[in-house]
């Protein structure tokens, strides 16, 4: 078969990504953990884990699973993985996030709740990354090497999380607290930086690509960013283990990281400004427009990096660059993204199977961009306005911020559901002779 | 007689549009060949993405609307990336239509 088939699951995984994103955005409402309480502590821990594994683990791997065979050319290895990962994925944060809430003394103090969410995130993750790692290996050309280079970092970010889960139980000894301890910028180094931001970067390649109709970018050109970005991340999972062993401290180690992965920025930075110069669709859709703010976000935080740096300011001020590297970079780049592929995905199965017979919408039809513009900016703007607030120290102003960022997205949510409902098609064309209303949360293929 | 059915079987495919450019498959220079033998049509055509989702309702689709013109036996549809598509097929009143680049 030339192509691939619609992903049973994706709109599944978006669902439930979008709905850890709601919880998340509820919890900064309501100023339960960073900034009110220490980037350190349990409730932080519990905000930061339904974010990264929650919202955006999930709505990566609902998207990979439809766009991995795309990358291809080839089907899934296994389609019927996706939902016993997605249950086992579920269950695993619920169960991570109650040990979370049990260290910090809200709920009775069940501590084994903690290795069992790691069991169970090892076991979910493990059969994403076999499901998608086998379907991009068969073809690891550009962006599927990035995928690759992503899923092994997931895997290290599931390692380094496991044990720290186990040591946090107290079933690890004084070698897993002296882990604990040190370890803690490897496993969000690897996972924001590996897992999600090479993956969004492979994925964006091509996507960009496809939908502005634009040459890909050259081989090699994206295999020298790629490997910039490969490089900070095994340095810090490798040099960082080896500098805990020996305990020498990891200022070397993240300081060469940090140097790889601002190189593999600006590369990308240069591959991206291609991608947009040269392509031969001139008018930007929305969700091309919005891309843009996330990409500027992205550069925005390898900036205040920098200026952090050589402030001497970093240690302290952790928190806004992580906001904005987490809501204006990815957090942005997956509403964006999750836009368009929940349109192209729900007119492919409503009307593709009609084609020919019928006239049909396009997948602009879907939408109305005009409607949804403004969710778009008032969530950017939010972020960007909430990531001052932190560094000026405004605490109650940040909240005002989380709230703004949960109206844009309720509006963008609005917007998706909408898409699936076909409500903005016109009528005569909406459900010709043969075609089926798509159901909101699977694909009915 | 056979250049008139080439005619209508190309007309039928009007129908079937490119979902992501919202224009038909004719006039996005999709078609590569349409040869008609005894009244069966076996159509040649591409696509923008070979990985794409779409590609298969694409061909389904053309295949579709092929088989409804009369006096056609049979219609097949071999859906090919080569040579690979390029914006500079697409029908010159369409391009501009568009939205694309002159020069590219």
């Amino acid at each position: 078969m030339i192509g691939a088939s619609i992903s049973r699951w994706t709109m599944s995984y978006f669902a439930m990504a979008l709905a850890w994103l709601f919880l998340a955005l509820a919890l900064m409402v309501a100023g339960v953990g960073y900034p009110v309480a220490e980037i350190a502590s349990p409730d932080t821990l519990v905000l930061v884990h339904a974010v990264c594994i929650g919202w955006l683990s999930l709505a990566m791997c609902g998207a990979l699973f439809q766009f991995v065979p795309v990358l291809v050319a080839k089907p899934l290895f296994s389609e019927r993985w996706a939902l016993p990962a997605l249950v086992l994925l579920t269950a695993g944060l619920v169960s991570l996030l109650a040990g979370f809430l049990s260290l910090g003394g809200r709920l009775p103090p069940v501590l084994w709740l903690l290795p069992l969410g790691a069991i169970l995130l090892v076991a979910g993750f493990g059969l994403v990354v076999v499901d998608l790692g086998l379907t991009a290996w068969l073809r690891p050309t550009g962006p599927a090497r990035f995928v690759l280079a992503g899923l092994a970092s997931l895997c290290a970010t599931v390692a380094f999380g496991a044990v720290f889960a186990f040591v946090l139980a107290g079933w690890a000894g004084s070698a897993g607290d002296a882990f604990l301890a040190a370890g803690i910028p490897l496993h969000a180094i690897s996972g924001l930086g590996g897992w999600l931001t090479l993956t969004a970067m492979g994925v964006s390649y091509r996507l960009l690509s496809m939908f502005m109709l634009s040459p890909d970018v050259d081989d090699r050109q994206s295999r020298i960013t790629l490997g910039a970005g490969a490089l900070a991340i095994g340095v810090t999972v490798a040099g960082g283990i080896l500098a805990i062993g020996v305990a020498s401290g990891l200022s070397v180690v993240l300081s060469i990281a940090a140097v790889f992965g601002l190189v593999s920025a600006a590369l990308y930075g240069r591959d991206i400004a291609g991608i947009f110069r040269n392509r031969k669709r001139r008018q930007l859709e929305l969700n091309m427009r919005m891309a843009t703010l996330s990409f500027a976000s992205l550069a925005a935080t390898a900036l205040l990096g920098i200026v952090l740096v050589a402030a001497e300011a970093f240690a302290a001020h952790i928190g806004p660059f992580a906001f904005l590297a987490v809501f204006g970079w990815l957090s942005g780049l997956v509403l964006t993204k999750l836009y368009k592929i929940v349109a192209f995905l729900t007119w492919l199965e409503t009307y593709g199977p009609v084609m020919g017979r019928a006239p049909t919408p396009r997948v602009q039809d879907l939408v109305a961009e005009g409607r949804a513009t403004k969710w778009f900016v008032i969530y950017y703007v939010a972020v960007w306005a909430g990531t001052l607030m932190l560094l000026a120290g405004e605490l109650h102003i940040f909240r005002a911020a989380a709230v703004a960022m949960t109206v844009g997205v309720v509006g963008i949510v609005r917007e998706v559901i909408r898409i699936r409902r076909l409500a903005d098609v016109a009528g005569p064309v909406r459900l010709p002779g043969g075609a089926v209303a798509p159901h909101l949360l699977f694909a009915r293929n | 007689m056979t250049e008139d059915l080439v005619g209508f079987i190309r007309d039928a495919l009007r129908v079937v549009i490119d979902p992501e450019l919202g224009e038909n498959v004719v006039d996005l220079g999709f078609i590569y060949d349409i040869s008609v033998t005894d009244g069966a049509v076996l159509i040649t055509m591409t696509a923008t993405t070979p990985g794409c989702p779409a590609t298969s309702f694409l061909k389904e689709g053309a295949q579709a609307a092929a088989s409804t013109v009369p006096g056609l036996v049979s219609a097949d549809v071999t859906m090919t990336f080569e040579p690979p598509w390029t914006p500079d097929l697409i029908a010159p009143g369409v391009r501009a239509s568009l939205g694309f680049a002159a020069i590219n």
